[in-house]
């Protein structure tokens, strides 16, 4: 494996030759193509493309209540990018998430319509930590299977995925339901239970400080713990992980549990911040499937993740926009940004030519020198 | 009650249900199979059904003929399967990586396209589609019982159990199939007896992506007439899970995506009897997957364990 | 006058990493002889018959085939001229029928079917031929190694091949069975074949050829007629390297207590119904390097297996680690007790290549305190560590950040040198540790180890080269078939082709002998 291109990697100039320059100019040019096809369909589809596509980019930022919006919508998605980024960096392909949004969903509302306190910062903090307790170990048993019986995570953790959506409408439906909303959804959450705003314009709640805190630690717990240093080894070479002494058994129910407790933070912010009850078909689906697609888009960097979940957001909000005036153009185009740029980050061998090109001219001069 | 459950499992009524929701579990499963007997696996399946259900439907409304919508869901579902090996063979992307986002954002694309056409992102119900109707055969529909079963069945149904016989065919008894088998089992041996393993296994994974896609265009064309967002709703995966249990062993494929099936029509007929929670009883069909895939897999484990399994 | 079938003039392979494998190789093969390449382990014989078989394309150099140059793109074109190969590892499928494998790539058909009666009927009749005494409708998984070699012998003949290739083909047979192989290829030799044999086992050559070629690390060392060489001149044409006497200074042998670092009492192992280790014991002293000297597949890895516990082994006997049992221990447990271990398959278990250098030098002793802090990792120290082992083991990179794929084979060696020399452990296998890699950084490595051996670390080196062996080691075992076949107490006395007499199991000692082992 020792080919050309990295034999000058380690050269930190701005060149592109150094793999973090190339890996941004490749992430530039991936958001430019996926611009790009968007613009091209929408020219197909809307009576104003240029606009259009202006309406997406800047159209957020024409009003302080859109990136309100932005930004108390993003958090949650973010909690599930950093929940699949620690899963996808260890090598697993546990999709659990989206069960255990939907299934913590439910003990977030029994604790959050119980009057279990009358304090308003102990409340939140309750519905948090049933939420972080029970998700955690519900998105244990896909990777347990996995670990000890070599059961496909994959397969197993969208079945229990689509289980716990039932499970979930059951139980809300007999025991945490109202009459008044068709019995698909809960009561109303205690006033007590729920997360208000610090700064009403910008939508900006003490989630945004938790996300932030939590995403700072995890870069910390991926980049200089032990832990971390684990999940690095065995995600990259399992074999080398083993014959290193790291207990693989131990260590993907671990991260498991670490992957529940994030998406069951996003739960949480999500529900006591966004609405005041819970209709498990509605109120949480999606969001931890979008998380894997933020960690492919951040790279499994924490910090990429988060950047990520904020951007794919904001870019959701512009079309939205651009549905009130132009409403030939669903928000799911987004979905078609995204999905070119996943596809493009991916792929290995995209602009590698033009990486070696520059890295044989290097070499070349050097080589003059 | 325990009476009422089994007297509605033994009718005929129970029976043509499970037939009718047996096809796309069973175009989904050969599909999986095909890919994985080539060394591939395929876990695209659920978006191809995806796509190529809303393609059959767009085409069948551009074309005002169901068939051309049938061969329009093809030609989707297998460049799909084209675009995985795109990124994956020529882009040298992880193609699972690939196959999970196709999958993550397959309804959001399906819905956008929808819209287009119908200015909705539910359902394609103002389209006026044609569907492909069922096939009565003459003589056999007069009998009693097998009267019932053999005739009047959904035309892609028929087009479904060809295919079963023919996909066995295919890779048991011709030299093409004995080659892709040989790609799953061992490329290295396959490549020194000079076979072009890239080549077939571009070509099983567009096979895989036909079988998903008449297995969309059944639920869209054929049997429920129309589109609606999330139709799919696992039974693309529950091919996937299938393969996983056949292990390479047909017949153990067929009957797992049968068994599959049973329960899915377990889940509808007592989701319509109010003395059922209806949340629970939709969740049978996926609890039974995890269930049965888990017990195999456990099964699987003690075997190995014992060396009691023999090598592929 | 024969007719010549193969002849390779000045065939040269060189990869892309800068390994030469071959070097202006010049040899001749005639129509219907038996003509052995032999060679140590790595000395080029693979990749030589690789080209032959169109897996490899040579850097430079011609192969002429049938009078014709032969520009093989795949193996598919040496099939088509006429050209079949056995490789050591078989390319069958066991699930499938023996028929089926050998059919496989050219298929008989009738309509668009696979037509299996003429197909079973051609290959029955095959077997029937040559006396295999197979029933072809078996399932491959259901026969013995020998009989498996036996199918792929009949896909060579299947698909009429002229010029057959086996690649070390005794190396997996007992005794009888290579008998039976013999009988078949003089056999084929007389129906008009040419047969390449290549092996390492110096008996069965002699027994078999009609010439021998011999290839020294890369280069051909001519081309014999069987009856013009003595079995010692074989040998010293195989191994014969002066000595680097460079490593003599090295050896000051210090006494530490006659403390044992490792000791293996009565292991046995079976595989397939067959002992892979029989009844081995030997003990490493501190302060000393234990040779073992076999060639591949006598055992040696699953001793290693054993002793490492990389994976999860059924074996009897005992094992100890500094004192300790270690049998119930897992890897880690092990490490922790004091072993070192620098594993044979490098990239797969030696390294994770896309991470960086400094990671891979500290993953066997990343929770050790110098290297943490109370809660995280101390960055800071683990660059400074790395960096300062980059350059004491004068690792060619730029930074210890880099990643470890950007190394070349030699380098990657370094890193992993380093980090186990770092463990500080006081016993350390060393499998293979040179193999494949520049002789710069081989002699690095080897330093290394003896100035571990100097510091008190008892050292078990497990390698196919002789030369390694005997220039390192202060005491050496032969492994051979499982067994310790020979040992001998002072390395420095021991005359080389009387060892490779041991390793090729031509001679063999007594029970009383080898128990100098453990005892001494």
């Amino acid at each position: 494996m020792t080919d050309r291109s990295d034999k000058y990697s380690n050269k930190y100039k701005l060149s592109i030759s150094n793999p973090k320059v190339f890996d941004a100019v490749k992430m530039g040019i991936s958001i430019l193509i996926g611009l790009t096809i968007s613009f091209v369909i929408l020219i197909f589809v809307s009576n104003n493309p240029v606009n259009a596509i202006i309406t997406i980019l800047t159209g957020p930022l024409t009003k302080t209540r859109y990136i309100g919006g932005v930004i108390q919508s993003f958090i949650p998605y973010a909690f599930a990018g950093l929940s699949a980024g620690v899963l996808f960096k260890a090598g697993a392909f546990n999709m659990g998430s989206e069960g255990v949004f939907i299934l913590s969903g439910v003990v977030i509302t029994a604790i959050a319509t119980s009057p279990i306190t009358t304090s308003s910062i102990l409340h939140p903090i309750l519905c948090y930590l049933g939420a972080i307790v029970f998700g955690g170990t519900v998105m244990i048993l896909p990777s347990l299977l996995k670990a000890k019986f070599n059961t496909n995570e994959m397969v197993v953790s969208l079945m229990l995925n689509s289980v716990y959506a039932g499970v979930a409408a059951y139980l809300v439906r007999t025991f945490l339901g109202t009459v008044q909303r068709g019995s698909n959804s809960s009561k109303d959450y205690l006033l007590t239970a729920k997360i208000g705003n610090i700064y009403e314009p910008l939508k900006i709640s003490v989630c945004l400080f938790l996300l932030i805190a939590v995403t700072i630690i995890l870069y910390l717990v991926m980049t200089k713990s032990r832990l971390g240093y684990q999940i690095r080894l065995a995600g990259t070479n399992p074999s080398f992980a083993n014959y290193s002494g790291i207990n693989a058994f131990k260590l993907s129910i671990t991260t498991a549990a670490i992957a529940g407790v994030l998406s069951a933070m996003g739960a949480t912010t999500a529900l006591l911040t966004q609405t005041s009850y819970y209709t498990p078909s509605q109120s949480l689906v999606g969001i931890g499937f979008s998380g894997m697609l933020l960690a492919m888009l951040g790279r499994n960097n924490p910090i990429g993740i988060v950047i990520a979940a904020f951007l794919v957001k904001y870019l959701e909000q512009g079309s939205q926009i651009l549905y009130f005036v132009d409403n030939k153009v669903p928000s799911e185009i987004i979905a078609i940004i995204e999905g070119v740029i996943i596809m493009l980050v991916s792929s290995q061998y995209f602009l590698r030519r033009f990486r070696e090109r520059k890295l044989l001219e290097e070499g070349l001069e050097e080589h003059a020198e | 009650m325990l009476n009422n459950i089994i007297e509605t499992i033994f009718s005929m009524r129970f029976l043509l249900q499970v037939i009718r929701l047996a096809t796309p579990i069973i175009f989904a499963s050969i599909g999986a199979f095909v890919a994985a007997s080539c060394g591939i696996g395929n876990i695209a399946i659920e978006s191809i059904m995806t796509f190529a259900a809303l393609a059959g439907i767009i085409g069948s409304y551009l074309s005002g003929s169901a068939w051309v919508g049938v061969i329009v869901a093809v030609i989707v579902g297998m460049l799909t399967a084209l675009l995985i090996t795109f990124f994956s063979m020529r882009l040298g992307a992880d193609p699972f990586l690939i196959m999970i986002a196709l999958n993550t954002f397959a309804d959001a694309v399906a819905i956008f396209i929808l819209f287009q056409f119908t200015g909705e992102k539910g359902s394609s119900a103002s389209l006026a589609t044609k569907s492909l109707g069922v096939i009565d055969i003459p003589i056999i529909k007069d009998i009693p019982i097998i009267g019932e079963i053999f005739s009047g069945q959904y035309v892609l149904t028929y087009v479904c159990w060809i295919l079963v016989i023919l996909t066995f065919i295919v890779l048991y008894k011709t030299p093409l199939g004995m080659r892709m088998r040989a790609c799953g089992l061992n490329a290295d041996a396959a490549k020194t007896a000079g076979i072009n393993v890239e080549r077939l296994q571009k070509l099983s994974l567009a096979l895989s992506g036909l079988f998903a896609a008449l297995g969309g265009a059944y639920l869209s064309i054929n049997y429920l007439k129309i589109f609606t967002k999330g139709m799919v709703s696992g039974q693309g995966w529950m091919g996937v899970a299938a393969n996983g249990i056949a292990n390479g062993n047909y017949l153990s494929l067929i009957l797992s995506a049968i068994i599959f099936s049973f329960f899915r029509a377990v889940s509808i007929i007592f989701s319509s009897n109010s003395s059922f929670p209806t949340d629970l009883v939709g969740a049978i069909p996926y609890l039974s997957v995890f269930i049965i895939l888990t017990v195999v897999s456990i099964v699987n484990y003690y075997r190995i364990k014992r060396g009691k399994v023999e090598e592929q | 006058m024969k007719e010549t079938i193969l002849k390779l003039d000045n065939v040269t392979k060189v990869y892309p990493n800068g390994t030469v494998a071959n070097r202006d190789i010049n040899m001749e093969f005639e129509k219907g002889e038996i003509h052995s390449v032999v060679g140590e382990n790595g000395a080029g014989k693979s990749t030589l018959m690789k080209m032959i078989f169109g897996i490899e394309k040579p850097s430079s150099g011609t192969i002429t085939y049938k009078g014709q140059e032969a520009k093989f793109n795949s193996s598919m074109d040496a099939i088509h001229a006429g050209i079949g190969m056995v490789h050591q590892h078989f390319m069958l499928i066991p699930s499938f029928s023996i028929v089926d494998n050998i059919i496989l790539g050219d298929e008989p058909t009738k309509s668009i079917f696979i037509d299996q009666n003429e197909a079973t009927k051609k290959c029955q009749e095959l077997s029937d031929k040559y006396d295999f005494e197979l029933d072809v409708t078996a399932k491959v998984s259901t026969l013995s190694v020998a009989k498996r070699q036996k199918v792929e012998i009949l896909k060579t003949l299947y698909r009429d091949a002229e010029l057959i290739i086996l690649d070390e083909p005794t190396s997996v047979l007992t005794p009888q069975e290579t008998e039976k192989l013999f009988d078949q290829l003089r056999q084929f030799k007389q129906q008009g074949h040419t047969i390449i044999f290549i092996s390492h086992k110096l008996e069965e050559v002699k027994k078999i050829s009609d010439k021998i070629s011999v290839i020294r690390n890369g280069v051909s060392k001519g081309t014999y007629l069987n009856e013009e060489l003595t079995m010692e001149q074989l040998t010293n044409l195989i191994i014969g390297r002066d000595l680097d006497s460079d490593m003599d200074k090295y050896k000051t042998h210090e006494d530490f207590n006659n403390e044992k670092a490792l000791e293996v009492k009565n292991l046995y192992m079976e595989k397939n119904n067959k002992p892979v280790l029989d009844n081995i014991s030997f003990a490493v002293k501190k302060g000393e390097i234990l040779g073992v000297a076999g060639v591949e597949g006598n055992g040696q890895q699953e001793l290693v297996k054993c002793i490492t516990g990389l994976e999860e082994t059924a074996y009897t006997g005992d094992i100890f680690i500094c004192g300790n049992r270690v049998n119930d221990f897992n890897i880690k447990k092990r490490r922790d007790v004091g072993m070192a271990y620098i594993p044979e398959d490098r990239m797969n278990d030696g390294v994770a290549g896309e991470l960086p250098i400094s990671d891979n030098l500290i993953s066997t002793y990343y929770t050790r305190e110098d290297i943490n802090k109370k809660v995280f990792m101390d960055t800071k120290k683990i660059d400074e560590v790395s960096e300062e082992l980059v350059k004491t083991f004068a690792v060619k990179t730029k930074t210890a950040k880099a990643n470890v794929n950007s190394l070349s084979g030699g380098n990657v060696q370094k890193v992993v040198v380093a980090r186990e020399y770092n463990t500080n452990s006081k016993f350390m296998i060393a499998e293979q540790p040179t193999h494949g890699i520049d002789i710069g950084s081989e002699e690095f490595v080897h330093h290394k180890l003896i100035e571990m051996r100097n510091a008190g670390a008892g050292i078990l080196l497990v390698s196919a080269n002789l030369n390694e062996v005997m220039n390192l080691s202060d005491r050496i075992i032969v492994m051979f078939d499982g067994k310790i076949a020979g040992y001998f107490k002072d390395a420095n006395d021991v005359d080389e082709s009387d060892l490779g007499m041991y390793m090729l199991g031509a001679k063999r000692q007594s029970i009383e002998e080898t128990g100098g082992a453990l005892n001494d």
